[in-house]
């Protein structure tokens, strides 16, 4: 089901978390609510299913409007980040807690628990408490409860934060499974890029309670909309280089060096201000616009090898390369940047 | 044991002397006194001998052989050495002297015929009636009503009245005025039908008030839950103030609500009710002023313990529920209350100890009225050792009403203590591996 947020606004107290936020999440798309710590991500997630109110704007899934319904009546299914199952009853009372508030027969009930749970692989489970569980297990059970009564909408809040690193691979593609097995609309908040762009169909990029861009997970890599996304997509991160425009070229702030700046955004006027992204595939020593520094940090990573190379004036360019290089900290490097991949950014953060 | 563990001994030591002085003691003294007869007649310190009417009754119904008890009655005026030297020296030697001759060694039941026999000596030495009464009191060696401060006063002077000695430790034990060991207590308290009305109106009072205070401890925790922060403060604020009322205050208000001029008989007799004592008037009305008294103290304390119980539960639980549907009372039916069973286990079984042995709200309401029907176990226990209309106070009775309550407290304790240890087990916590 199609979910459309208009306007929408959201203060606690004095505190403007959320504000004139607008969102279209596309019947049975995965979407990903991406942004740092803080910026709202689960204050958006709340107010959908209805846990918080909206201060303003309108929220419609379908062609209905839910602004003012109750999280009782939005038959929306929520997996929280903690999973929040209930400690008292056991998974199997967990699952059907839904079907048994709404009083459904028990027989109904009962096949429908079995059926979810097979689609989470947890059967053999059903007769333990939640505190029987390992994490990755509460997490399945959390999923079926939230999916038991055939939600139009699936929210999830963090569900992969409290998974170790191998738990967290499997069940990324666990979730996107029974996701698209389902064909439920689903947002999954996260701030790990790696798995917004791993699960979902498009990302919504979040910052301060706005959202910054909304788009396919390559394209928001490729094609960022500012530095904030630039800076927030990609492991490791990109680098930037500050400068000032003069004839096709960028001086940079407090050297002499200048570099050629990518065609698309060669006819700038002389003295603007001017900051270049550059990834760290796209410096590498085969490149042709060759630039010197120091290397002052090596990480090897296993099959790649990371490095910062510090130019004259203090800026720092990331590498990284296919292991095999003898470079040492310290060594001067005279490396070269991919001219078209680099990503022009105005003052205000702007791409150019 | 190590050094270190004495040296811990050492520092506890007295945290440990106030534990036996103000724990322990009133325990062992309770103990102590339900094996006595003490009472306000026998003191608390030792005794004296007396024999009295009474005691003499109490002889003959012992199986005291009536002659020995004549003998004891009859014990009146002997003249003997030390009379007759008291004798000589109020009035001459040659008074006693002449006195000796006529009657030495008889005995005289009434103290007018030894002044017939002081009148009748030669020439009448002492005229005076005062004088003469005061001489014959000279013989008295009745013990009968005579008060004597030791042991050895009492036997000396059942020797001096020639009371056989195989007779002498019964008299000895009932001429003793002091508190002495006996279980009698016991026997007493059961056969007493008045025991079992206690025991009763204890149940009553504890089951009802209990249940009053959970069930609206827990329906105050619930409500200002679900209210906005700051009228829950002033609710919660305002439930609270009978527990920190002074109780006499608080008893006052109820006695002016309830009074035959109070607030519900004015009110009512608006309506053509005839005014009365509302809270004395039916054994109905005192159950249910009494209950309601303890239950608002009681209720309060309920609420704080699980107002904060509920508010340990994760919001994002409750939020839970609220995204799977459930109404507000499936979140409280399914969601609270069953998270709420150990604090509501502990509520239940802390105000049952205390309830148990609490009486002072009904001491000053009812005080045990109309007729004893509101008297709880704990209220019967002062009113017998610390509190009696007759005037007689049965320290000794009363202590044994208290020490069964120690006991039925104590057998109640390690029920509950059972119970919560079978909590620990299971939320054991569980290491992951
Ligand atoms: N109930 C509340 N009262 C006041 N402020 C709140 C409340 N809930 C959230 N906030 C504030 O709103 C902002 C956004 O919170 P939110 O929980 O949506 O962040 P988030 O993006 O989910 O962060 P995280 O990734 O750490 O979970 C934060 O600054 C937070 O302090
Ligand atoms: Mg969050």
């Amino acid at each position: 089901m199609r979910i459309s947020i208009t306007n929408f606004t959201k203060t606690f107290g004095d505190t403007t978390v959320i504000k004139d936020m607008s969102l279209e999440i596309e019947s049975g798309e995965m979407l990903a609510l991406l942004g740092p710590s803080g910026c709202g991500k689960s204050t958006t997630l709340f107010s959908i299913c209805g846990i918080h109110r909206m201060n303003a704007g309108r929220l419609r899934f379908g062609d209905k409007d839910v602004t003012k319904r109750p999280p009782q009546e939005r038959n929306v299914g929520v997996v929280f980040q903690n999973y929040a199952l209930y400690p008292h009853m056991d998974v199997h009372a967990n699952i059907a807690f839904p079907l048994k508030v709404r009083k459904e027969p028990r027989a109904e009930i009962d096949r429908k628990v079995l059926e979810i749970a097979a689609l989470v692989h947890i059967e053999e489970l059903l007769q333990r408490k939640p505190s029987q569980l390992s994490g990755g297990q509460q997490q399945r059970v959390a999923l079926a409860r939230a999916l038991v009564r055939k939600p139009d909408i699936l929210l999830l809040d963090e569900p992969l934060a409290n998974l170790d690193a191998k738990l967290r691979l499997e069940m990324r593609s666990e979730i996107r499974r029974i996701q698209q097995q389902t064909g439920i609309t689903a947002v999954l908040v996260t701030h790990d890029q790696v798995e917004a762009m791993s699960m979902c169909d498009r990302i919504a990029l979040m910052n301060k309670g706005d959202i910054v861009q909304v788009c396919k997970p390559k394209e928001m890599y490729d094609n960022p909309a500012s530095d904030f996304v630039a800076g927030f997509l990609g492991n490791p991160p990109i680098a930037f280089l500050d400068g000032i425009a003069n004839d096709g070229e960028i001086r940079l702030a407090n050297s002499e060096v200048a570099l050629r700046l990518p065609s698309n955004v060669i006819d700038l006027s002389n003295g603007t201000q001017l900051r270049l992204g550059i990834r760290p595939e796209f410096f590498q020593p085969e490149n042709d616009m060759k630039v010197t520094g120091k290397v002052s940090f090596v990480e090897t990573q296993g099959r790649e090898d990371l490095f910062d190379v510090t130019l004259t004036n203090g800026a720092v360019l990331r590498s990284i390369q296919s292991r095999g290089g003898d470079i040492k900290l310290g060594d001067e490097v005279t490396w070269g940047i991919s001219r078209e991949h680099i990503l022009a950014f105005g003052p205000g953060g702007e791409r150019l | 044991m190590q050094r270190s563990s004495w040296l811990g001994l050492a520092f506890l030591s007295p945290a440990l002397i106030v534990v036996l002085l103000f724990f322990l003691m009133p325990v062992i003294l309770t103990g102590i006194f339900a094996f006595t007869n003490m009472s306000t007649a026998t003191g608390v310190k030792g005794g004296s001998y007396v024999l009295n009417a009474s005691s003499l009754r109490a002889l003959t119904d012992a199986g005291l052989p009536d002659v020995t008890r004549s003998q004891i009655e009859s014990a009146g005026y002997r003249v003997d050495e030390r009379g007759l030297a008291a004798l000589a020296e109020a009035h001459g030697q040659a008074v006693a002297e002449e006195f000796s001759k006529n009657h030495a060694g008889e005995v005289f039941t009434k103290r007018r015929d030894v002044e017939r026999a002081l009148k009748d000596l030669s020439s009448n030495p002492i005229r005076k009636t005062r004088d003469r009464k005061a001489a014959a009191d000279l013989f008295k060696r009745s013990i009968l009503n005579q008060r004597y401060e030791t042991l050895d006063a009492f036997e000396a002077a059942l020797n001096e009245a020639g009371i056989p000695k195989p007779d002498r430790p019964l008299i000895t034990e009932i001429a003793y005025t002091g508190w002495t060991w006996t279980t009698a207590n016991f026997d007493l308290l059961l056969s007493l039908d008045s025991t079992w009305q206690y025991a009763k109106n204890t149940g009553i009072y504890v089951t009802f008030t209990l249940a009053f205070n959970v069930v609206f401890g827990l329906f105050l925790a619930i409500t200002t839950f679900y209210l906005p922060a700051a009228q829950a403060t002033a609710f919660r604020a305002i439930w609270f103030l009978p527990r920190i009322l002074p109780p006499v205050l608080y008893i006052v208000m109820w006695r002016w609500f309830t009074w035959d001029t109070g607030f519900i008989s004015t009110v009512l007799s608006g309506f053509g009710v005839s005014s009365k004592n509302w809270m004395l008037d039916t054994e109905y009305h005192a159950w249910v002023t009494v209950i309601l008294i303890n239950g608002f103290v009681g209720a309060s304390m309920g609420m704080i313990v699980f107002s904060s119980a509920i508010r340990a539960i994760p919001a994002s639980m409750l939020y839970a529920s609220e995204v799977d549907g459930a109404s507000r009372w499936q979140q409280v039916w399914y969601i609270i209350l069953p998270q709420l069973r150990w604090p509501i286990l502990f509520i239940t079984s802390y105000q049952t100890m205390s309830l148990l042995t609490s009486f002072e709200y009904i001491y000053l309401s009812t005080d045990g009225g109309p007729g004893g029907s509101t008297e709880v176990w704990a209220l019967a226990a002062f009113h017998t050792a610390l509190n009696n209309y007759g005037g007689n106070l049965q320290y000794g009775l009363g202590a044994t009403y208290a020490l069964l309550l120690v006991v039925i407290g104590v057998l109640a304790s390690l029920f509950y203590l059972r119970l919560f240890n079978f909590k620990n087990l299971l939320t054991k916590p569980r290491i992951e591996g």
